[in-house]
């Protein structure tokens, strides 16, 4: 391991926990549920 | 060194000496009828990907439905079962030091029953008497012989389900006051499961039976349809069940992290188990005498799946990130870098994981009132499910393969291997999304499911589906592909891979994890609260189709 400053360790432990990656992915998950159920659920009003 | 190495004989000799080799001859025999219903069953998938394609014209001797009918039913219900008695009962044995020789017996007796129900129901299928597909809905009739070899296949089930609970009781007895180890735990929720899931379907065979051989003139076509849903889609949440137990035990093993909070995964299992058979109506939107607010409770019972689901994904995020993250991974999604996507262990499950995004997301379209007219019947719901079971479950089984297999047999996954499944992973995924991906498609285009021939005397709507069928064609023959490449794969790491030892990958939790409660192994508890909202879901309308029964119908053959 390269040698690290003391703040830039701080902030290497920082990135170690974050979850931000996680909150992005889910996001991303409930992106795919809505635009799948609003085309159908456009393409039933089309044609009702 | 020496140290560690005599302390892991005296807690741990199965990973000096390995698995028993009776308990690996049991999953192995399992899993070798798997993946023959596996090759069988890919070859007519392709016919009929090919014949949907209009590019070829299947003989009188073997028609599409019949060809269906086996496809259906080999890999829905033969391939996926056997797997997953195999795969569960390596984990029971391996979790539990090894199995009780009177489970083993039990398991061989399944085995028995299940070959000799497989054959019938086979025999029948070729000999064009049963070509009702998997789900044999009346008035549709096949033989009685068709009947009685499912009946056989429960039966098999049911040793294998008793022989799981008899292991766990005994385990329990000689360890009070200890949860059992997470996989045996996903075992107890997956054969809990196939056992009430059976209950519904056995039933329904049983009144078949009769009615098949004119010993009773007509059946009640709207309580055969809810007693086989009862089942099949329990069969769905079963297979989720088998694939999670992957997904959160043994994926963050091979990528080299820790295991998510076991209490959150023991709650996923059990809200899995307890909520998940009343859902059966929503695969009945579209049938009449079923009230609005029966139909609703159903939706609503499995919308509630998602939660558990949605916990999953959360979960299984969280264990990848930090895992990368710890390996380096840098910034919004660089984590994502460092996980191995090049060993075919990892990979085949994190596809798998990846797939059942947009398959989870077409089962909440599927599940909406409104929106079940639009995809009923179509080729949408042929690609929701093989990108469901076809990806995120076989894929996962698959990934699976590569050290279960090697480890069962005492043999190597060697360098070489491992290309060959990261290889076989690529070609089934792209084949899937082909295949699957234009069924959506032309599904939402009004393409039947179902049908061989949707020609309709050239009307301009099925000639616009033409390009999208051409595109089943290519995806079914790179499946073919991959599944002639896996085949291979699983019998070489069975018999000619070479010999030496392979880790059976079970993560461990977090160091600072709090210990897995002790209540969640209240198992009387879950199942009562299963049976009451069985009950809850399914005594009021079957009564009333019983009570307000239409003519019963006699059996019909359309072939
Ligand atoms: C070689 C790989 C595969 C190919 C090429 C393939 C292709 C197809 C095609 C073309 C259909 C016919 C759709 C219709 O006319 O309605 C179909 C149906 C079906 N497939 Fe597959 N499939 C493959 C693998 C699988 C797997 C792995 C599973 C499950 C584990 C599966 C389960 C089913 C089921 C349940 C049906 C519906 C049968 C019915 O409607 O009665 N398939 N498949
Ligand atoms: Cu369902």
């Amino acid at each position: 391991m390269i040698q690290t400053k003391p703040n830039d360790s701080h902030k290497e432990l920082h990135d170690e926990k974050s979850l931000k990656g996680t909150l992005f992915s889910v996001g991303v998950l409930a992106a795919v549920i809505v635009v799948m159920w609003v085309t159908v659920f456009w393409i039933y009003m089309d044609r009702v | 060194m020496e140290q560690t190495l005599r302390e892991t004989i005296r807690n741990n000799p199965k990973k000096i000496l390995g698995v028993n080799p009776n308990d690996a001859k049991v999953s192995l025999s399992y899993l070798t009828v798997a993946f023959v219903s596996l090759l069988i069953g890919g070859i007519l998938g392709m016919l009929q990907g090919l014949e949907r394609a209009g590019l070829i014209q299947l003989p009188s001797w073997l028609n599409y439905y019949q060809v269906l009918t086996a496809h259906g039913l080999l890999l829905l219900v033969v391939f996926t079962a056997t797997f997953t008695i195999g795969y569960q009962y390596a984990n029971l044995s391996h979790s539990f030091g090894g199995l009780l020789s009177k489970v083993r017996k039990l398991a061989w007796i399944g085995f028995a029953l299940m070959l000799i129900g497989v054959v019938m129901v086979t025999v029948m299928i070729v000999l064009n008497e049963a070509s009702v597909l998997y789900t044999f809905y009346p008035p549709l009739a096949a033989h009685p012989i068709f009947y009685i070899g499912l009946v056989f296949v429960v039966l098999g089930i049911w040793a294998c389900c008793f022989g799981v609970f008899i292991n766990y009781r005994y385990w329990r007895k000689n360890h009070p006051g200890q949860t059992t180890p997470i996989l045996a735990f996903f075992a107890m929720g997956v054969f809990i499961l196939w056992f009430f899931a059976s209950i519904g379907v056995t039933i329904e065979v049983f009144t078949l039976i009769p009615w098949s051989m004119g010993l009773v003139e007509t059946t009640n076509v709207m309580v055969g349809r809810t007693l086989f849903w009862w089942f099949g889609h329990t069969l769905v949440n079963i297979w989720y069940l088998v694939a999670t137990s992957a997904w959160y035990v043994i994926v963050p093993k091979i990528i080299g992290g820790r295991h998510f909070s076991e209490k959150l995964i023991r709650l996923v299992i059990i809200l899995l188990v307890i909520l998940n058979i009343p859902g059966g109506f929503h695969h009945q939107i579209v049938d009449p005498g079923i009230s609005q607010s029966v139909k609703f409770l159903h939706v609503f019972m499995s919308l509630s799946i998602a939660v558990p689901s949605l916990m999953t994904a959360f979960a299984m995020f969280f264990v990848l990130e930090r895992t990368g993250r710890k390996l380096g991974g840098k910034g919004l999604l660089g984590w994502l870098k460092k996980l191995p996507w090049g060993d075919v262990r990892f990979l085949a499950p994190m596809i798998a994981m990846i797939s059942f995004i947009p398959g989870g997301a077409g089962g909440i379209v599927n599940t909406s009132n409104q929106l079940n007219q639009v995809i009923h019947n179509t080729m949408w719901v042929v690609g929701h499910f093989h990108i469901t079971v076809g990806v995120s479950v076989v894929l996962t089984f698959f990934g699976i393969c590569y050290w279960l297999i090697p480890y069962l047999s005492k043999r190597q996954l060697t360098p070489k291997m491992n290309k060959i499944g990261v290889i076989q992973t690529y070609v089934w995924t792209v084949g899937m999304a082909l295949m699957a991906g234009s069924m959506h498609i032309v599904g939402l285009l009004g393409d039947p499911r179902r049908t061989s021939d949707t020609t309709y005397g050239g009307h301009e709507i099925a000639v616009s589906w033409i390009p999208y069928e051409m595109v089943f064609a290519i995806g079914a023959t790179l499946l073919l592909i991959g599944v002639i490449i896996q085949v291979y794969a699983v019998f070489n790491m069975m018999f000619f891979a070479p010999k030496g030892h392979t880790e059976f990958p079970v993560a461990e939790p977090e160091d600072d994890a709090t210990p897995a409660p002790l209540w969640t192994e209240r198992w009387g508890l879950w199942i009562v609260l299963l049976i009451a909202v069985i009950s809850m879901a399914y005594v009021v309308p079957i009564v009333d189709m019983i009570l307000n029964a239409p003519p019963g119908s006699p059996p019909i053959r359309t072939w």
